[in-house]
């Protein structure tokens, strides 16, 4: 399993952003949806080794980011895409890539070649040397998937990777999507679950800090039929039922109800 | 195939990040790649050389990511250092035409702004990314802080030289290089109120308002302006008060352990 997760909590001050999460996942592609303030970015930041846990168990490509060799290594492998990217607004696309390939401690070789390929991958060739300031919404979030791709991640973990893309660029990142996922474990958060449908295999869905639901899309859609759930599309039914039927739960202490029970576990 | 020094068949038919080396009777057109062969010429094309500080840092750190990571660091960029070039110039100036070592006075002040604006959140946008690469962040801030110390200590001796110190109150030893111990004490509290607070801005403050009171202080307690600089009472208590500045800064910047 590339990621592993045991009762991982997070809390700021006396809010728990994430209330006790376990999940595994190996290789393939992971969705997790949920509304704003669920503690999707939290989660992510955790397993981006950015965000220490408040307590609980987590362990990256078989190894425990707690300890700074282990932490290193799983960075070397990793992938990350924040919810908000900064950038240098002097570098160019290249330059921008190039910069995260070395901080992954690529080696210098294989850093050109890697580099093309990521920025290739995502479309931004025609803008290689543009500086990242002259670039449009979207085409920064190219830029930044493509810094985290550029090293081939066994682990990839993308926080609303298709927000500010066009509709063709994101069948187009799809379909990259299901390319790396055939060899690595990719994370993606997003409230799009149209993207969930067409690139995830598996999908968590949270609300509160805890996991409420653990399937696979046809699942999560099952879910939402004959519920009368909103939603225009199967998946936003089952999404909306899933939720409506977390919040009927009365509310337990954070540590309490972490982990998906097997009412809600698909 | 080589023509003019450029291996085309290298570029052409090398494989990709598996490594594998092509099967030499797959040379024909047929065969061709042409989104790999693609990728080896835009990676010919788009190669960043690197200039002669970076090669030589990546060379003396024995890491090209840090080596990028310096040569990148906002207060070392050509604006900023040609800002500090300008002031100490201007207070090597203030120092010929008054007799008071202004460069001593300003150059820890401007050293622990070099030094807040060296590294971290709000300072370098990509922060939060960097945070997450194999190059250690705290490692970034060490080589960044030294490389601006180190720059600062540097510009501030040619400017204390040029200034010829004369008819300074003190001994041209102590004025010309006595400074560089309350400046290592002032970066050393800007980098951890910036590491502390997570900005720049408030390391700044921090840095220049310890300065300030510490240089007035000195006036009002012995009626001298240079006091700060010339008592050589105070650097014990200078290089303790750095030390644990820099243990705060070490702390802020940690990873906690046990998340398992």
């Amino acid at each position: 399993m590339n990621i592993e997760l045991s009762e991982l909590t997070r809390r700021f001050g006396r809010t728990y952003a994430v209330a006790g999460v376990s999940m595994e996942a190996g290789p393939g592609v992971f969705g997790l949806l949920g509304p704003n303030g669920a503690g999707k970015t939290s989660l992510l930041r955790m397993m981006a080794t950015v965000l220490p846990p408040t307590s609980g168990r987590l362990r990256l490509l078989g190894r425990d980011p707690g300890s700074p060799g282990p932490r290193r290594e799983i960075r070397r492998r990793l992938g990350y895409l924040p919810q908000n990217l900064g950038y240098y607004p002097g570098f160019t696309v290249v330059e921008f890539v190039e910069y995260f390939a070395l901080l992954k401690d690529m080696p210098p070789g294989r850093v050109p070649r890697a580099v093309a390929a990521a920025v290739e991958q995502v479309g931004l060739g025609d803008k290689a040397k543009a500086k990242l300031r002259t670039l449009s919404g979207g085409m920064l979030r190219r830029a930044g998937i493509a810094q985290a791709i550029v090293n081939d991640p066994d682990l990839l973990l993308l926080d609303e990777p298709t927000a500010g893309l066009d509709p063709e660029q994101r069948v187009a990142f799809r379909a990259i999507l299901r390319g790396l996922g055939e060899r690595a474990t990719v994370v993606v958060s997003t409230h799009l679950v149209e993207d969930v449908g067409a690139a995830c295999s598996q999908v968590a869905l949270m609300d509160a800090g805890k996991v409420v639901f653990d399937g696979t899309p046809g699942e999560l859609i099952a879910r939402g039929e004959g519920s009368g759930a909103a939603g225009d599309a199967p998946l936003e039914r089952g999404y909306s039922a899933v939720l409506a039927a977390a919040r009927s739960v009365p509310a337990t202490r954070p540590a309490a109800g972490i982990q998906p029970g097997p009412e809600n576990r698909a | 195939m080589t023509d003019e020094g450029v291996n085309w068949e290298a570029i052409f038919f090398r494989d990709g990040a598996n490594g594998t080396e092509p099967d030499g009777l797959g040379l024909s057109p047929p065969d061709v790649d042409l989104t790999r062969v693609w990728t080896g010429v835009a990676a010919e094309v788009w190669r960043r050389r690197p200039g002669p500080a970076e090669r030589l840092a990546a060379r003396a750190l024995r890491s090209p990511g840090l080596a990028r990571a310096l040569v990148t660091t906002p207060s070392l960029l050509l604006g900023w250092v040609i800002a500090t070039l300008l002031v100490l110039a201007a207070g090597a100036a203030a120092t010929l035409g008054t007799g008071t070592p202004y460069v001593a006075l300003l150059a820890p002040a401007v050293a622990g702004a070099g030094i807040a604006y060296a590294y971290g959140p709000g300072i370098d946008p990509a922060w939060e990314l960097s945070q997450s690469t194999a190059v250690s962040d705290r490692m970034v801030l060490l080589v960044r802080a030294l490389a601006v110390f180190g720059l600062n200590a540097a510009v501030g001796l040619a400017a204390s030289g040029v200034s010829g110190l004369s008819g300074v109150s003190g001994s041209a030893a102590t004025v010309t290089f006595g400074w560089l111990v309350p400046m290592t004490a002032v970066c050393a509290l800007a980098l951890a109120a910036a590491t502390v607070s997570r900005s720049a801005n408030v390391g700044v403050a921090a840095g220049m308002s310890g300065w300030v009171i510490t240089v007035l202080a000195g006036q009002a307690d012995g009626g001298r302006l240079t006091a700060a600089i010339t008592d050589s009472s105070l650097f014990l208590p200078y290089l303790a008060f750095a030390a644990c500045c820099g243990a705060v800064a070490w702390f802020a910047t940690r990873i906690p352990r046990g998340t398992s």
